[in-house]
């Protein structure tokens, strides 16, 4: 690249990030120009982001309901993490199975796609009914969010995997279950990891909906309660950390889907 | 080729099979066996019942047919709104750099944040009416249909565009009007689809938490009253009319981009 | 005419194959039998669409023919085994695999100890000139590396009969003549059974010891030339490919076989 190419482009580059820096910072204002200094929203509608911050300051000492703030998040986080485990050890060997024989296909198709369609949060007064309040309904309804984006994903791996691979396989002398779980699985395992990126990423949304439908503890009950109690910073708090929940969690996945495709160039 | 046909019917077979064994083994649990209660999960004749009930009689306040106008009217409102403001907003943003920087880093910051999440504090500005639960199934839609525009006009090829300076286009307006928008018309369809999913989800949790009318209002009312075969009813209207709007969705994207080569499924 | 009758390694009898296209069936392979010989190199060629893969997937165990047999060593096969080893045009590596992985699957999936493995793989990576890929990824390998691993794997396995699918096709030119003339000093050094496919007719005559010509769709046998050493320069595998292929003997045979090709693509109007 040329000098002057370089520059030009660093220009823009430099354009776009001061550009970028003070729409944030423009919004900051304004949204602190409108609550504090001018007071045109009354607190109970907008808080100041002062207000906020102090919130989420205050609440790491002070309980909220049953706990203090990382009490709430590490509550949101059992519930993530067993709701997407329970997912995992259930929907990926399903899946494996299904796109490999077709019989277990054609026996559990029809109560599947019956299933799929209904979104996990219609499940959620059905949950409620069955396990109360408890752990149990919030688990139930986030394994259900996962698990299907999962069970697809790695049916359809399964199912439509590179013919030539297992051709290739069976005259190097491999046979049916080797082939399988030799070949066909690790050549899946892309759309595997898509797939839970897609069920995880649907999980936190099943998580939020279900803690403010039916809970008393957690990041979606912060919300909830500040709704509830007129106290909106306390909303604000909980979608923020809400977001950079969900935020961690897919650079998580990311990383970990560098890692375990690491065959494939960029 | 006979073989094929033999594959097929025997799965044909079994998938029936298969249905009449879970319904039966159902029937039996509940109706048969009574180890179920019929406060937790109901027989399935009478969801069938319950189904032609609901379709002449009123349920807490409207009958089947009555929620789901109400359900769907909400969500096709915020939807259209959604579309309507969305594509044209990423579009832009696809294409003018600086509207995308200035843009951009605010839709990051928010983007994380599920739409659902949105509720409390919508219901707080907006109030208990239709406006709080078009707010946030607006913002559900609205998420996908932006990124899709814009991520799609950003990746235009730009080979077609060489291609089509060189047969003479000149003005960046008809460049775009001409080249990148028809490009990326699947893929903005494709965020459209997405955005419907996501609305529709929102919908369903809106209603859960702060409606008095609707399939989810239905659902809710359901349960306090132990009914679940009114519950299982609404979810499966309400997967029905998902996976209908869906296909009606792909169905349209095949008009509109007749040049889309379809998958295997 | 043989003048002395050695063993029928593979023999396919009689086979037909059909496929499937818009809800019709075509024939692909029209009753072809061919009778192969332990330790001979027989190499198929034919216009374009002619049924030679699918011929070749018959004798390999992939496809069963709707009619006929196909007979290893006096037995009917039933399906792919590793003593059939396929070399596929396409290289069909094992993308998660490295290079030598790739070409241990075989020794590894019958359960060969693991110095004994290594001792295996490291040979053939020699072999095809590949040492120092060893821990590389097929996507960091160019088009002619990974078909010398996908050549490497399947005679790592040892199997009795080779069927290589126009293994070269993919190549460019120069790197193809020296696969060529690698094949051919690796045939000498381990003699085994080689079905070989190509579009090259220059590529057949060079490697053959038998050509078989087929016809366009439906395939069946046109003619089946025999390059035999009376025909060419009796060594003519110690020679490089360059002085093969300018030999009057080597052009006579090109042009006859040539003809038969050409004549079949006017006739059948592929084209």
């Amino acid at each position: 690249m040329s000098r002057f190419s370089e520059n030009f482009l660093n220009q823009i580059y430099q354009e776009k990030v001061f550009l970028s820096l003070s729409s944030v910072l423009g919004f900051l204002c304004v949204w602190y120009l409108v609550t504090d200094l001018l007071q045109l929203m009354p607190p109970i509608i907008l808080p100041s982001p002062e207000k906020v911050f102090f919130n989420i300051y205050e609440k790491i000492s002070i309980p909220v309901g049953e706990e203090k703030l990382f009490g709430h998040i590490g509550v949101s986080l059992v519930r993530i993490l067993v709701g997407v485990g329970i997912a995992l050890s259930l929907a990926i060997p399903l899946g494996v199975l299904m796109g490999w024989y077709e019989n277990l296909d054609a026996l559990a198709s029809p109560i599947i796609e019956l299933l799929r369609p209904i979104p996990p949060i219609a499940w959620i007064p059905l949950a409620i009914l069955w396990f109360g309040i408890g752990l149990g309904s919030k688990v139930f309804i986030i394994t259900i969010g996962v698990f299907f984006p999962i069970l697809i994903n790695t049916y359809l791996g399964v199912k439509f995997v590179e013919p030539l691979l297992i051709k290739a396989a069976q005259t190097l002398g491999a046979k049916d279950k080797n082939i399988l779980w030799e070949v066909v699985v690790p050549a899946s395992v892309p759309l595997i990891v898509a797939g839970v990126r897609i069920g995880v990423g649907l999980g936190m949304m099943c998580l939020v909906a279900a803690e403010l439908v039916a809970a008393s503890s957690g990041l979606g009950y912060l919300i909830m309660l500040g709704g509830d109690d007129l106290k909106p910073e306390l909303s604000i708090m909980g979608m923020i950390l809400i977001g950079v929940l969900g935020l961690i969690a897919d650079r998580i996945i990311l990383g970990i889907e560098r890692r375990v495709i690491y065959w494939k160039k960029e | 080729m006979a073989e094929k046909t033999k594959r097929a019917s025997r799965k044909w077979i079994i998938s029936v099979l298969s249905v009449v064994g879970i319904v039966g083994i159902w029937f039996f649990l509940t109706a048969l066996a009574k180890v179920i209660p019929p406060a937790f999960l109901p027989a399935p004749q009478h969801i069938v019942i319950d189904f032609f009930r609901l379709l002449r009689d009123s349920y807490v306040g409207n009958t089947l047919i009555g929620h789901t106008l109400v359900s769907l009217q909400i969500v096709l409102g915020g939807f259209f709104l959604a579309v309507i403001i969305g594509i044209p907003l990423g579009i832009l943003m696809g294409w003018f750099k600086r509207i995308e920087a200035v843009v951009d880093p605010l839709f990051q910051l928010l983007r994380p944040i599920p739409p659902l999440a949105w509720i409390p504090l919508s219901l707080l500005w907006f109030g208990i009416g239709i406006k709080s639960k078009i707010f946030v199934i607006w913002l559900s839609a609205f998420v996908p249909c932006v990124i899709n525009s814009y991520t799609a006009i950003r990746l235009t090829d730009p080979l077609l565009v060489k291609a089509a300076l060189g047969l003479g286009v000149k003005k960046q307006r008809d460049l775009l009007w001409e080249v990148a928008i028809p490009s990326s018309l699947p893929v903005i369809l494709g965020g459209v689809r997405i955005g419907l999913g996501s609305a529709w989800m929102t919908l369903v949790a809106a209603e859960l938490l702060a409606s008095n009318a609707g399939l989810g209002y239905m659902m809710q009312m359901a349960r306090r009253a132990l009914e679940p075969s009114v519950i299982i009813l609404g979810m499966l209207v309400i997967g029905f009319l998902g996976a209908l709007m869906a296909r009606g969705l792909r169905a349209l994207e095949k008009r509109i981009c007749p040049w889309v080569v379809e998958e295997e499924h | 005419m043989e003048e002395n009758r050695q063993k029928d390694k593979l023999v396919a009898e009689n086979v037909s194959v059909f496929y499937e296209k818009d809800k019709k069936n075509f024939l692909a392979v029209d009753d072809m039998s061919l009778a192969i010989q332990e330790g001979e190199f027989v190499v198929i060629v034919g216009p374009s669409g002619c049924g030679k893969t699918t011929f070749m997937n018959t004798l390999a165990g992939l496809v069963r023919p709707a009619k006929g047999k196909i007979f290893m060593d006096g037995e009917e096969i039933t399906g792919p085994s590793a003593e059939r080893g396929v070399v596929f045009q396409q290289f069909a590596l094992f993308p998660w695999k490295t290079v030598f992985e790739n070409i241990e699957f075989g020794l590894k999936y019958r359960g060969t100890p693991r110095e004994q493995r290594e001792e295996i793989v490291r040979k053939y990576i020699q072999m095809v000139k590949l040492e120092g890929f060893e821990k590389s990824f097929p996507h960091e390998l160019s088009g002619g590396m990974k078909q010398r691993v996908a050549i490497a794997r399947v005679y790592a396995n040892h199997p009795q009969v080779l069927l290589m699918d126009e293994p070269f096709g993919a190549l460019d030119a120069q790197t193809r003549t020296i696969m060529q003339e690698d094949l051919t000093e690796m045939f000498m050094t381990e003699k085994r059974t080689v079905v070989f496919i190509t579009h090259s007719v220059e590529e057949a005559i060079y490697l053959g010891d038998r050509v078989v010509v087929m016809t366009a769709r439906p395939g069946k046998i046109k003619k089946i030339i025999r390059i035999t050493a009376e025909d060419l320069v009796p060594d003519r595998r110690q020679l490089g490919y360059d002085d093969v292929v300018n030999l009057k003997e080597f052009r006579d045979l090109k042009g006859e076989i040539w003809g038969l090709i050409k004549a079949e693509i006017l006739e059948k109007h592929i084209l």
